[in-house]
């Protein structure tokens, strides 16, 4: 590898400021996971196309494999660890584990954070609407008929 | 039916605060001090020798603390599940692009990179083949001239061939049930390859203890005392010197019993001496994963007027690709249930497993048969649809009933087929009128509960806490939530005051882990055989502490009571009182089960005429089930199993050209999303007839199998044309409706259609 000094990054991760050294091909997945030891955040697919490394890059979603450590210099970055509060679920945390919306959990962490996201900016989507959002989440467990039900149930208030 | 108190009641995953706050830790997510990753080199070539590898130059990167090729892993063993054919990295030959013939252990995954770019491999390209009807014929190139020295292969080359297992089956005189036939209808069904897809891919740390030479492992695995022993084979170690550690599992659809970079991790840990990390990524879970096997399915089936089947044969040839190592016992199912669960006198079963220049075939969750389910439900609507009868119709003359045979030989206990079609048909509203262009679609299906081994230990402590024990490393499929279930509904605790401890490989000497349906029966069997004895300990205990006659003592809801005055003690006020815990273990060794569960599918479709797209518009699943012991996990089986069969019918497609796999990442290999999922009712026939103490029949694998051929029978429903090579793309279709067209044009030739393709 060529010497190349790598980049000194500020950012808030789950309301906390965390500081990190990174060269300029570091994604923002492998930072979060190896630099920050926040591994919640899962990487499957690496191209973008399968959701499991979803974060909130100041409240959009963003897939993290194809993010690079040194565009979120100075942002807010929320992660699944960020997504309860304390020992509180999210309501969506707790409908996932009520109504079956994972089985294995490894796209979990990515489902829910785009979940939320949704929630957030629509508190009460119809069922087309959450299976349009949830379209860039891929999962092989459940065949989503267990996810959509979770994020309605949430939306519904458990 | 059996009245339970907790079986049969839904429960929220046993570990599911874990799962959605990311503190749920996989393979991946290990780590330990001087960790470095491990990285591997793939051959370009399906078939060559490998003249000569030069890999001064990659061990002089800075950061680089291994480099590894064949020369250094060929004095262990081979590498395989059960059979082993597989050398732990390629060594005098390469036999298929993507096979790995070097790897670095480097700082970084960069660096690793950086080594493995610097590697020089000569190769001498050698004549490869990559059908398997021309890897028998005579002078195709020989993949494995050593194959009768191979440990585990009950096959036997007489001369050298590409054959690693065949199989013939005859049941009656299928030639003279031919000469009675009225009609003689063949076909030929043809599958495509299917990547499991799971969303983790292949991870592992492995660290050899230098103080002691125990070689640890963290790796996503379903069957980790059976993957311990593969290492210590091909490490040529003992295998008690080899201890896997629990981890979570992202998802196994099969694929999570066998991982090539096992065995390279631990070389690339033995000669860098620090721990390694190793991440497939998935374009590598692509170019050198174990897919479903390609399969051709020739069927020949005589019959009478009257829809009486006379005779059946089935020629099944599996293109194994180059190692049969991914196939615990080198063969899938799949060949006898191409002949389908009906009531046929006169049956040969064909298979043929060859090895061709590839990527190797593994296993998919039902292991073989949605290709064989695949050929059979299809070739049944046509067989009816010649006849001139209703395909569900044909179907319920001739699926098999209480006292049949199946037509390869089994005899299955309380057989459910027929009902469990009818109540598909009842609740998809089958004959109910359609509008033009669309159509609906029957297939059935059935699948045996698999046998194996489980173990399942319940401590209860004085401090009042209750401890459950298990080998199994989850997978997703909920056997931890299963397993509470059971503490629950025989000693009264609920899920909240147990701890879960998993155990390592190290604790007990043997296990099945989770494969073939199997974990419900075999883990609710071992855990109320583990509540039964710990029930004993604690009647001991009381009779002893208490000085109470042994015999008067019952154990319930939590609490011992005398049965003669009526006296109780809560369990934790016993213990507190002793001192002491008291633990009970069960240990089972379940066979394979006599009752099989059937499934019953059908679905509805309307399909584009201009453009050949298939719109799945409703989708209707029923299954023969023992008890259900809990309905969540049990739906969502059922779920994830029609999509998978979904994606298997419509979309999901490992392609290759010149033995190079192209579609190499989830971009260009499509799974179903949330937008591809149609309307799904769901019928549940639960019995008392099942296996073990709560008479459970399996429901992981059945799910997926007949979604296929119900879809490919209600397109030709819809649109009169015939799919017979999965998945059922619109492009597929248009070609049909186009080359129809040309034949129902005056001057054109008769086009091919129907007899075998």
């Amino acid at each position: 590898m060529e010497a190349i000094s790598p980049y000194r990054i500020r950012l808030t991760v789950n309301g906390e400021p965390r500081e990190a050294s990174v060269p300029a091909r570091r994604t923002l997945v492998d930072l979060l996971r190896y630099d920050l030891g926040l591994t919640g955040t899962k990487e499957a697919c690496s191209v973008g196309v399968c959701g499991a490394c979803t974060v909130l890059l100041d409240g959009r979603l963003v897939a993290s494999c194809i993010t690079l450590a040194v565009q979120v210099d100075g942002a807010r970055v929320t992660t699944i660890e960020g997504v309860a509060e304390g020992e509180k679920l999210h309501p969506l945390q707790q409908a996932f584990i009520d109504h079956g919306g994972f089985q294995c959990g490894i796209c979990t962490p990515g489902q829910i954070v785009a979940a939320k996201a949704l929630l957030d900016s629509n508190p009460h989507p119809s069922e087309d609407e959450i299976k349009d959002w949830m379209m860039g989440n891929l999962c092989r467990c459940t065949g989503y008929y267990q996810i959509v039900e979770s994020i309605a149930k949430a939306a519904a208030g458990g | 039916m059996v009245a339970y108190q907790v079986i049969g009641t839904p429960a929220p995953r046993f570990e599911g605060a874990e799962k959605v706050t990311g503190r749920a830790k996989y393979a991946a997510d290990y780590t330990l001090p001087g960790t470095v990753w491990g990285k591997t080199l793939h051959s370009p070539h399906a078939h060559a020798r490998i003249v000569r590898i030069d890999t001064s130059a990659a061990k002089r990167v800075p950061g680089v603390h291994a480099v590894i090729t064949g020369e250094d892993t060929r004095d262990g063993g081979l590498w395989g599940r059960g059979v082993k054919d597989a050398p732990v990295l390629a060594y005098g030959r390469v036999r298929y692009i993507g096979e790995r013939v070097a790897a670095v252990a480097a700082d970084d995954e960069d660096i690793a990179q950086q080594a493995l770019d610097l590697i020089e491999v000569e190769y001498e390209a050698w004549p490869a083949v990559m059908d398997p009807f021309e890897a028998l014929q005579p002078g195709a190139p020989i993949l494995h001239p050593d194959f009768n020295s191979y440990f585990g292969f009950k096959y036997k080359q007489e001369t050298p061939s590409n054959i690693h297992l065949q199989t013939r089956l005859d049941r009656g005189d299928v030639e003279h049930g031919f000469a009675e036939a009225d009609l003689i209808v063949e076909n030929t069904y043809v599958t495509q390859r299917q990547s499991q897809g799971y969303l983790e891919p292949h991870a592992l740390l492995v660290h050899i203890d230098p103080a002691d030479g125990r070689v640890h492992v963290w790796h996503c695995n379903k069957v980790p005392h059976n993957t311990r022993g593969a290492l210590a084979v091909a490490a040529g170690i003992p295998e008690e010197r080899i201890v896997f550690h629990p981890t979570f599992i992202g998802g196994d659809f099969g694929g999570k019993g066998n991982s090539r970079i096992t065995p390279i991790a631990y070389y690339l840990a033995k000669a860098s001496g620090r721990p390694v990390r190793m991440i497939s990524d998935y374009l590598e879970e692509f170019l050198a994963g174990n897919p479903r096997h390609h399969v051709i399915i020739r069927l020949k089936s005589g019959v009478r007027r009257d829809g009486t089947i006379t005779a059946h044969q089935v020629n099944y040839t599996v293109n194994t690709g180059a190692y049969a190592a991914f196939k615990p016992f080198g063969g899938i199912g799949g060949a006898n249930q191409a002949a389908g669960p009906y009531r046929i006198p006169n049956c040969r079963i064909e298979s043929t497993f060859v090895y061709t220049n590839l990527l190797p075939g593994g296993f998919v969750r039902a292991p073989g048969e949605p290709q064989g389910v695949w050929a059979i439900e299809s070739h049944i609507d046509e067989i009816a649809r010649r006849l001139g009868m209703d395909p569900a119709a044909f179907r319920l003359k001739n699926l098999i009933t209480e006292g049949d045979e199946a037509p390869w030989g089994e005899q299955f206990e309380h057989i459910r087929a027929v009902e469990t079609l009818q109540a598909a048909l009842d609740a998809s509203g089958y004959d109910k009128p359609k509008p033009a262009h669309s159509g609906r679609g029957v297939a059935v299906g059935e699948r045996g509960t698999g046998g194996g081994e489980g173990t399942a230990e319940i401590r209860l402590n004085p401090d009042g806490s209750v401890v459950l024990a298990t080998p199994i490393f989850d997978q997703g499929t909920g056997t931890y939530t299963t397993l509470a279930q059971v503490v629950g509904e025989e000693l009264g605790i609920e899920p909240r005051r147990i701890r879960l401890q998993v155990w390592d490989t190290d604790v007990i000497p043997s296990d099945a882990g989770l494969a073939g349906s199997h974990g419900t029966l075999i883990q609710t069997s071992a855990a109320r055989e583990a509540a039964q004895a710990l029930k004993q300990e604690l009647i001991r205990l009381a009779a002893r502490q208490l000085e109470w006659p042994e015999e008067a003592i019952g154990f319930s809801a939590g609490e011992l009571r005398r049965a003669d005055t009526g006296e109780a003690v809560p369990w934790a006020d016993l213990l507190k009182r002793t001192g002491q815990s008291v633990s009970g273990r069960g240990h089972v060794v379940a066979p394979r089960s006599h009752t099989t569960a059937f499934v019953a599918q059908v679905a509805e479709v309307s399909v584009d005429p201009e453009t050949g797209e298939v719109k799945l518009l409703n989708f209707t699943t029923a299954h023969d089930a023992g008890t259900v012991v809990n309905p969540i996990g049990f739906q969502g089986q059922i779920n994830g199993g029609v999509m998978l069969g979904i994606g298997y019918a419509l979309m999901e497609e490992i392609t290759i050209e010149d033995g190079r796999v192209t579609t190499l990442s989830f971009g260009d290999y499509k799974l179903p999303t949330p937008r591809d999922i149609p309307p799904l009712k769901t019928v549940v026939l639960p019995s008392s007839e099942g296996d073990g103490p709560y008479h459970i029949r399996g429901i992981g694998e059945a799910p997926c199998t007949p979604v296929a051929p119900a879809i490919a029978n209600a397109v030709e429903d819809a649109i009169g044309v015939r799919i017979r090579e999965l998945p059922i793309t619109a492009e597929k279709v248009y070609a049909a409706l186009k080359q129809r067209g040309r034949a129902t044009e005056p001057a054109a030739q008769p086009a091919a259609r129907g007899g075998a393709q």
